[in-house]
């Protein structure tokens, strides 16, 4: 318990430390926030674009989709505002100053995942839960149980998240490329702006189980409008512990081989 | 007790091989090539607790490779390690709370931040009380002269304060042992001096074991009275300086200022003569027969001033290290 | 004029890029991704006889295919790094030296295409093998070569476009978040997400007069034969225009640029 006060206060320094950076320069600050508002609604508009000019996209109503794409950010962006470090993680292994992470009584994995939250993603981050409200009211009739089953499928994508970055970070370690691996986990969770349906089998399998796009981001969507079975459940939760376990042993396999920048 | 036990301690990296030009690096990209190389390639030593101990090499002898491996960043390929008694690489929260790792030219500080804010995070990760982080923080503060620069960004500090900030952040936990790798690196005369006292007094108060490179020998014979000396991963030499000066140097300087010129052969029975720019004479001379040798300068030559010198720690090192190549 | 040096430039992005062995096939992967994830998008909106504003299946899979083709040609770059070699000083290296910074970024990025070309070309070879899309063929050389010459246009004005943006370096360390506005709504207004005229028609005629269309849109539509001469002389008059505009504005702002230039580095 102590451990933990002591890790959320890491936390909180960290967060207002990355406040503190952040607002140094208004300029880029207003940049990003408008470029990623513009991006959110530019695909909206895409969105309704589309539904008007072919009515329903693989069966489901405007409403719907837009649920699935609100989620998809809500994930996405919920997992960029605590794991926004990752992206810097590059820096940290060519400069040295992972070998100061590793020195301290703190997790490395911990100092190298959660930097301090990034307040450039509030905004998106608060639009997002708001577009997923919206979305849920508008498709109507949605049960109080498929709406908790939401919320715990919600968490069990930010966990295979969290796992994603771990695998990031371990890679990182072993080749000190981190950038590219980043974006490719970005693109293949971007597969997800859309539910998984419209696309054909095999990729369809693929991206639902072996890189799990769709129990990431896909399912949970399902689960509101109760179109995802028992089983389905089940195996999101299995998918989900196995990728954050494999990633756990991964990064400590690399960990054993950290080769350290030479000074 | 033995604060630090090594033995037998390999680290093997593999290093990408490739030629120059567009063909080796689309054959590279398909098949990898990679050299083994031995940074450290089975060393063993023992240091006892507060000692203060040099650790001397030249360039990629496998000094730094050493350290990482004790402070547990590195997993070692062979041999064991234990410090304070823990497996480093196991990184136990205990172990890491009694040890630090500086490096010279390294920053953990923030950059656009003062370094009091660096300060309070380490607090919160060590855990160190309110009451003894503001007893450590102003004896480090006053001891190293920073108090008016604790507010100043980073960015804006000098090499030389921002060293000093570095120190204070990596003992404000008062470890138990400290490994520093060219603590002193691109500092000035008068930083490095402050620094060098800094080291001995921390280690005299705290009883903190420490070990120490660096590639100014001043470092070294003001800090250490014993030091380690390693190349191409191998131990050379382990043990007092004092030990080293008698082992590998059993001879001394003799600087001699002639009154008149005089031929050469004239002095070749005294020793090795190492240079001779009239007035200005230079003799390498065994230790046993420094008496003789100077009462006859005294005797036979026209000198106006005679001094008898111990060799230069540098010369020395050096010498060791051209026989080892050999 | 010593092409040499240039041509070494070019070829050494070769060596950086597979240099990183990882990266690099990363980078592929991404491309194949992306590109994967338009196709199958369209060709479950489109289905078999569909329609959607003069678009069938076959064109709307042509234009998302040939997209990452032309994206290659004109998007791929290495200029992106104009705005850090300001900010910290390596810029300094270059301007001690006998050699054209425009031309020796250009030649950088004139080797990035000719690399990400190759890749793209084995990769959507194998994607035919796979897919078996139904892929609209244009036959008439003029189109072909139209289509071609706007590419040339596309690229030109991208690498303008580009190094302007690293130019405000000079101004402002702050080089990451123009860029990052400025790929978020090329994203979109390039077409590389879809045809812009399915956009609502007040938004896509304004969207004519900007540069962003004449980068993927323009030159597919060209090869689509879905614009008479009329238009297609039009799109190029806009393009030529555009060109000559942000030269002199790359001209002004890099003689600007250098005045406040500090070579400073940490």
């Amino acid at each position: 318990m102590k451990e933990f006060r002591k890790y959320i206060r890491v936390w909180w320094l960290l967060t207002i430390k990355s406040f503190q950076v952040a607002f140094t320069s208004r300029f880029g600050v207003a940049l990003f926030v408008f470029g990623k508002l513009f991006r959110l609604g530019f695909f909206l508009l895409f969105l309704v674009i589309i539904e008007q000019r072919t009515k329903v996209i693989v069966g489901y109503s405007l409403w719907e989709i837009i649920l699935f794409f609100a989620t998809f950010n809500l994930i996405d962006v919920f997992s960029q505002f605590f794991l926004r470090e990752v992206y810097k993680f590059r820096w940290y292994i060519v400069s040295g100053d992972f070998d100061f992470f590793l020195t301290r009584p703190l997790s490395p994995l911990f100092r190298s995942l959660f930097g301090g939250g990034d307040p450039l993603d509030i905004p998106i981050l608060c639009l997002s839960i708001v577009l997923v409200a919206i979305s849920v009211i508008n498709i109507g009739n949605v049960s109080f149980a498929n709406a908790i089953l939401y919320l715990v499928l919600v968490a069990n994508g930010l966990l295979i998240a969290l796992a994603f970055h771990i695998f990031v970070l371990a890679v990182g370690v072993l080749t000190t490329e981190v950038d590219n691996t980043i974006w490719l986990y970005r693109d293949l969770t971007q597969m997800g702006r859309l539910p998984v349906d419209i696309y054909q089998q095999p990729l369809r399998a693929l991206i639902t189980f072996a890189v799990p796009v769709g129990i990431m981001i896909t399912y949970p969507s399902k689960a509101i409008l109760g179109l995802l079975s028992p089983q389905a459940v089940l195996i999101s939760f299995i998918v989900g512990g196995v990728f954050l376990w494999a990633s756990i042993l991964f990064w400590r396999y690399s960990l054993k081989n950290y080769s350290s920048a030479s000074s | 007790m033995d604060s630090i036990e090594v033995k037998g301690l390999k680290k093997y990296y593999k290093v990408q091989k490739k030629e120059a030009g567009l063909a080796a690096s689309i054959l590279s990209f398909v098949n990898r090539k990679y050299e083994e190389v031995k940074a450290v390639d089975g060393i063993s030593f023992k240091i006892d607790e507060g000692e203060l101990v040099g650790f001397i090499g030249p360039n990629g002898a496998g000094k730094t490779t050493t350290l990482k491996c004790l402070s547990g960043l590195l997993y070692p390929t062979a041999g064991e390690i234990k410090v304070l008694g823990y497996t480093p690489f196991s990184r136990k929260t205990n172990f890491l709370k009694q040890i630090a790792l500086v490096m010279g030219q390294r920053n953990q500080l923030w950059w656009d931040l003062p370094p009091i804010e660096t300060f309070i995070l380490n607090k919160e990760i060590y855990e160190i009380p309110d009451d003894k982080f503001k007893k450590t923080l102003d004896a480090l503060v006053s001891l190293l002269d920073v108090t008016d620069i604790l507010k100043t960004p980073v960015k804006k500090l000098s090499l030389g304060q921002r060293m000093k900030c570095e120190f204070i952040a990596s003992v404000l936990h008062s470890p138990r042992v400290l490994f520093l790798d060219e603590p002193t690196l691109g500092l000035d005369v008068v930083m490095q001096k402050t620094l060098r006292e800094f080291i001995k007094e921390y280690n005299k108060q705290y009883k903190a074991t420490i070990l120490l490179t660096s590639h100014y020998m001043r470092d070294v014979e003001a800090l250490c009275r014993r030091v380690i000396i390693i190349n191409h991963g191998k131990l050379l030499f382990d043990g007092k300086l004092s030990d080293l000066v008698k082992r590998h140097a059993p001879y001394r300087i003799v600087k001699l200022t002639l009154q008149k010129n005089i031929d050469e052969s004239l002095m070749r029975g005294l020793g090795e003569i190492k240079s001779f720019t009239y007035p200005q004479v230079v003799i390498s001379v065994p230790y046993r027969r420094i008496s003789d040798v100077s009462a006859k300068i005294l005797k036979d030559l026209a000198v106006q001033d005679l001094i008898i010198e111990e060799p230069e720690i540098e010369d020395i090192i050096r010498e060791i290290f051209e026989k080892g190549k050999s | 004029m010593n092409i040499k040096k240039y041509y070494l430039a070019a070829r050494n992005t070769w060596d950086e890029t597979l240099a990183y062995r990882l990266n690099f096939v990363m980078w592929r992967v991404r491309m194949v991704l992306t590109l994967l994830t338009m196709y199958f998008l369209w060709s479950a909106l489109l289905l078999p006889g569909g329609n959607i504003l003069g678009y069938t299946r076959e064109f709307m899979l042509t234009y998302i295919l040939g997209t990452s083709i032309i994206n290659s040609l004109v998007i791929s770059n290495r200029s992106y790094e104009v705005g850090e070699e300001i900010n910290n000083g390596n810029l300094s290296n270059f301007l001690l030296r006998p050699i054209n910074y425009f031309l020796y970024q250009f030649s950088r990025d004139l080797g990035d295409k000719a690399m990400n070309i190759v890749f793209s070309f084995v990769e959507l070879t194998i994607l035919f093998i796979i897919l078996a899309p139904p892929i609209f063929i244009q036959t008439d050389s003029s189109l072909l070569a139209l289509t071609f010459f706007s590419c040339l246009l596309a690229l030109t004005m991208y690498f303008f476009l580009n190094f302007l943006l690293g130019l405000i370096g000079f101004w402002s360390p702050d080089v990451w978040a123009p860029r990052f506005v400025f790929i978020t709504v090329l994203t979109f207004f390039s077409g590389g997400l879809f045809p812009l005229d399915i956009l609502p028609k007040p938004i896509f005629s304004i969207l004519e007069f900007f540069p962003f269309p004449y980068l993927l849109f323009f030159p597919l539509k060209i090869y689509l034969g879905q614009l008479v001469m009329a238009e297609i002389i039009k799109g190029i008059m806009i393009s030529s225009t555009w060109i000559f505009v942000l030269w002199f504005i790359v001209k002004f702002a890099w003689a600007r640029g250098l005045r406040l230039y500090t070579a400073y580095g940490r």
